[in-house]
């Protein structure tokens, strides 16, 4: 079997949020005067208690010429773990120990400096990045004809379009030659031809060239695109770790968990008041995939049903509110009203494919009286993770906007 | 499987306390003189007089102590021409406050950097010391440049064989300020608080120096402390080979050797334990 270039041993990491660094010397001086001489106290201060690992016991390898992919959820800690490699940070316990030279390319471009030439910022980054001076010369040419920016090469980097900066600093990125490349997705941007530049270059490193990689990214279609193997993170835990395909699987078993909806009719007491009992809710989409993951094209239905009891005859409506996770509302439904008779109530909606952007979503239902009075608030009773949908050989970066409708849009000539 | 032994590198929670990588380090000294490089080029872009700011700026806050501590105060300046005496202090003293500010606010400068790629991270402090060496070496050449005139003119400029010991003053100056600078780096990293007090401190050094006073001012009895100062002998010495051969106070200059060791063997250690850790606090 091929040799291991980096073994990974019960890796944690811990971090107390909102303490750390926002603190002043008065307030540590009172801590550790209420540490040290009150034992008794807890401290009362609810913030100091905030505390997570956002890493637990994690343990994996990874073998010369290898491409392990590290896949997760946003805060699943594939940034964290990718940190304590790259050593940017340490972790709490644990030990990585590995053969030869690793680079960490966790951003392109890191230290360029506005003033500086495009020519000083190659040498300058190719140094950070752990490049000696005589291996750039030797390389120089090749890096400035993949960024194809040659033509500014002695203006400053501020004078450069984004484009031509990210070009410039990818290609610096794409020419370094490291025994172990650590790789975080993000860096694959500027404009669409670019990215797909970068994805070929990074595909060639990995398969041409046989370089060890270590590749993250939350898009399942990159990850088996590139890797060979994978690990998937969530909330700090390994929950799986082997070839590609078996292991995303599992991941997808993961994001669906997350969306599943809600079934109360076993509960005591059902969520609601004395007008609105809640009895379930639930997203359905249709896969596409054989993974289950809900992506861009999918159609997502909504079922819900619940115990509407009201002291007289009243109309009733329902209101619909889709959120994006910043809590921006994207749009809501609402039913024509009715007047119901007391007992259970059935509703259904659908949110069509081809209709939302890629992100989190969740959803809130409003049960509204005589179209003035508000009933009940089921506050995000849903919440849902649209992938992203990438054919091969199309655009990788992210698509701006909203929604993201597949309406048509041609273009024709007169012959 | 097989089974590797020898691991080259290895990342844990332990950090030992001497642990500075001198094999690393010289992996990466390109980055060193880029850094510089980056530095020299950097700071006098977009400036209409461009580098003859490192002749003005020393220029300027001699004339300003020519004005209020010669002309104002009536300070003694021990038989120098005014302008002389002041000249090589505010030099070296301005030095050692560039070295000490640029290498205390190291991990706040460089956070972006230091969040994305790891390297040594004492490459960043040794390089911004040596762009200030760079900058002190012309300033020296300007000072050169105004003895000759005033020696031309007929002031008393006495060259003695302690000239030769001016490269030894600056580098114990530029350690003294490394040294000073790791530690207070390392300690205003997580309170800011210090920050601002440092600051402060720093301005009231200067009149723990003899930049803008004689040493032959101060009383006996507060003469050693004064002296325990790694800058005192390092200014009196400059002052003294160049204007008033005075002999060599070579205990308290043994005694700074001593204390800019002390200073800067805390310091190292200590940047070199915590370098890490302190990006979590960032």
């Amino acid at each position: 079997m091929a040799k291991k270039l980096i073994e990974a041993e019960n890796i944690s990491k811990y971090y107390r949020l909102g303490v750390l660094g926002s603190r002043s010397l008065k307030e540590d001086l009172k801590h550790w005067w209420a540490g040290n001489l009150k034992k008794s106290l807890e401290p009362t201060d609810p913030e100091s208690r905030r505390e997570i690992w956002a890493l637990r016991d994690i343990n994996f390898f990874v073998q010369q010429g290898e491409v392990l992919g590290l896949i997760g959820k946003n805060g699943a800690g594939k940034s964290t773990l990718l940190k304590i490699i790259s050593r940017i940070t340490l972790p709490t316990t644990g030990r990585i120990s590995g053969n030869g030279r690793i680079a960490s390319l966790l951003e392109v471009g890191t230290g360029f400096h506005g003033e500086l030439t495009g020519r000083e910022n190659i040498y300058l980054n190719g140094n950070i990045m752990g490049m000696k001076k005589k291996e750039i010369d030797r390389k120089f040419d090749e890096i400035i004809e993949f960024s194809g920016v040659s033509r500014f090469l002695d203006t400053p980097v501020k004078r450069y379009s984004s484009g031509m900066y990210v070009r410039l600093a990818f290609s610096v990125a794409a020419h370094l030659d490291p025994e172990i490349l650590v790789i975080d997705e993000v860096l694959a941007v500027g404009d669409a031809e670019f990215q797909q530049k970068c994805m070929a270059k990074i595909k060639s490193i990995s398969k041409e060239e046989g370089k060890t990689i270590l590749f993250v990214s939350h898009n399942i279609q990159t990850i088996r695109n590139v890797c060979n193997r994978a690990l998937v993170l969530d909330k700090g835990k390994m929950v799986a770790l082997g070839d590609t395909e078996s292991v995303l699987a599992s991941y997808a078993k993961l994001s669906r968990d997350q969306l599943l909806g809600n079934d109360f009719s076993q509960q005591a007491v059902l969520p609601g008041n004395d007008n609105i009992r809640i009895i379930r809710v639930e997203l359905i989409p249709k896969y596409l995939n054989q993974f289950h993951v809900i992506d861009i094209r999918t159609d997502l239905s909504i079922r819900f049903e619940f115990i509407y009891h009201a002291e007289e005859a009243e109309d009733l409506m329902v209101i619909l509110q889709v959120f994006k996770n910043s809590g921006e509302l994207i749009f809501e439904l609402a039913s024509p009203d009715h007047t119901f008779k007391n007992g259970r109530v059935k509703g259904e909606s659908a949110i069509p494919g081809n209709f939302l952007n890629d992100g989190l979503y969740y959803i809130s239902l409003a049960f509204v009286k005589n179209s003035t009075t508000r009933l009940f608030y089921f506050d995000s009773c849903l919440s849902f993770d649209v992938e992203d949908y990438k054919d091969s050989g199309s655009n990788y970066g992210k698509w701006s906007g909203i929604v993201r409708p597949a309406f048509p849009l041609n273009l024709s000539q007169e012959q | 499987m097989e089974k590797n032994a020898g691991w080259q590198w290895e990342i844990s929670a332990h950090r030992p306390w001497f642990s500075l990588n001198l094999r690393e380090l010289f992996h990466y000294k390109d980055l060193i003189f880029r850094f510089v490089r980056r530095d020299i080029i950097a700071s006098y872009q977009q400036t209409i007089l461009g580098p003859i700011w490192v002749f003005l700026q020393p220029l300027f806050s001699t004339f300003v102590y020519f004005i209020i501590f010669s002309r104002v105060a009536k300070i003694s300046t021990d038989g120098i021409p005014p302008f002389l005496f002041y000249l090589p202090g505010t030099i070296i003293w301005s030095y050692f406050a560039d070295c000490v500010n640029a290498t205390m606010n190291t991990f706040q400068i460089n956070a972006y950097i230091f969040n994305k790629v790891y390297f040594p991270r004492i490459i960043v402090p040794l390089s911004t010391i040596l762009f200030h060496s760079f900058r002190i070496s012309i300033q020296l050449l300007l000072f050169l440049i105004v003895c000759s005139i005033y020696a031309v003119k007929g002031n008393p400029v006495h060259l003695s064989w302690q000239v030769l010991l001016v490269p030894v003053l600056i580098i114990l100056t530029a350690c003294f300020a490394l040294g000073g600078g790791l530690i207070i780096s390392v300690l205003t990293a997580k309170y800011r608080d210090l920050d601002n007090m440092t600051q402060f401190l720093l301005r009231l050094f200067m009149f723990a120096a003899p930049v803008v006073y004689p040493a032959s001012l101060i009383p006996l009895k507060f003469k050693f402390i004064f002296w325990l100062n790694p800058l005192t002998p390092v200014i009196e010495i400059f002052r003294s080979s160049f204007f008033k051969p005075h002999p060599l106070p070579i205990m308290y200059l043994l005694l700074s050797f001593l204390t800019t060791f002390i200073i800067l063997t805390t310091g190292i250690v200590l940047f070199n334990k915590k370098e890490i850790q302190i990006m979590d606090v960032i």
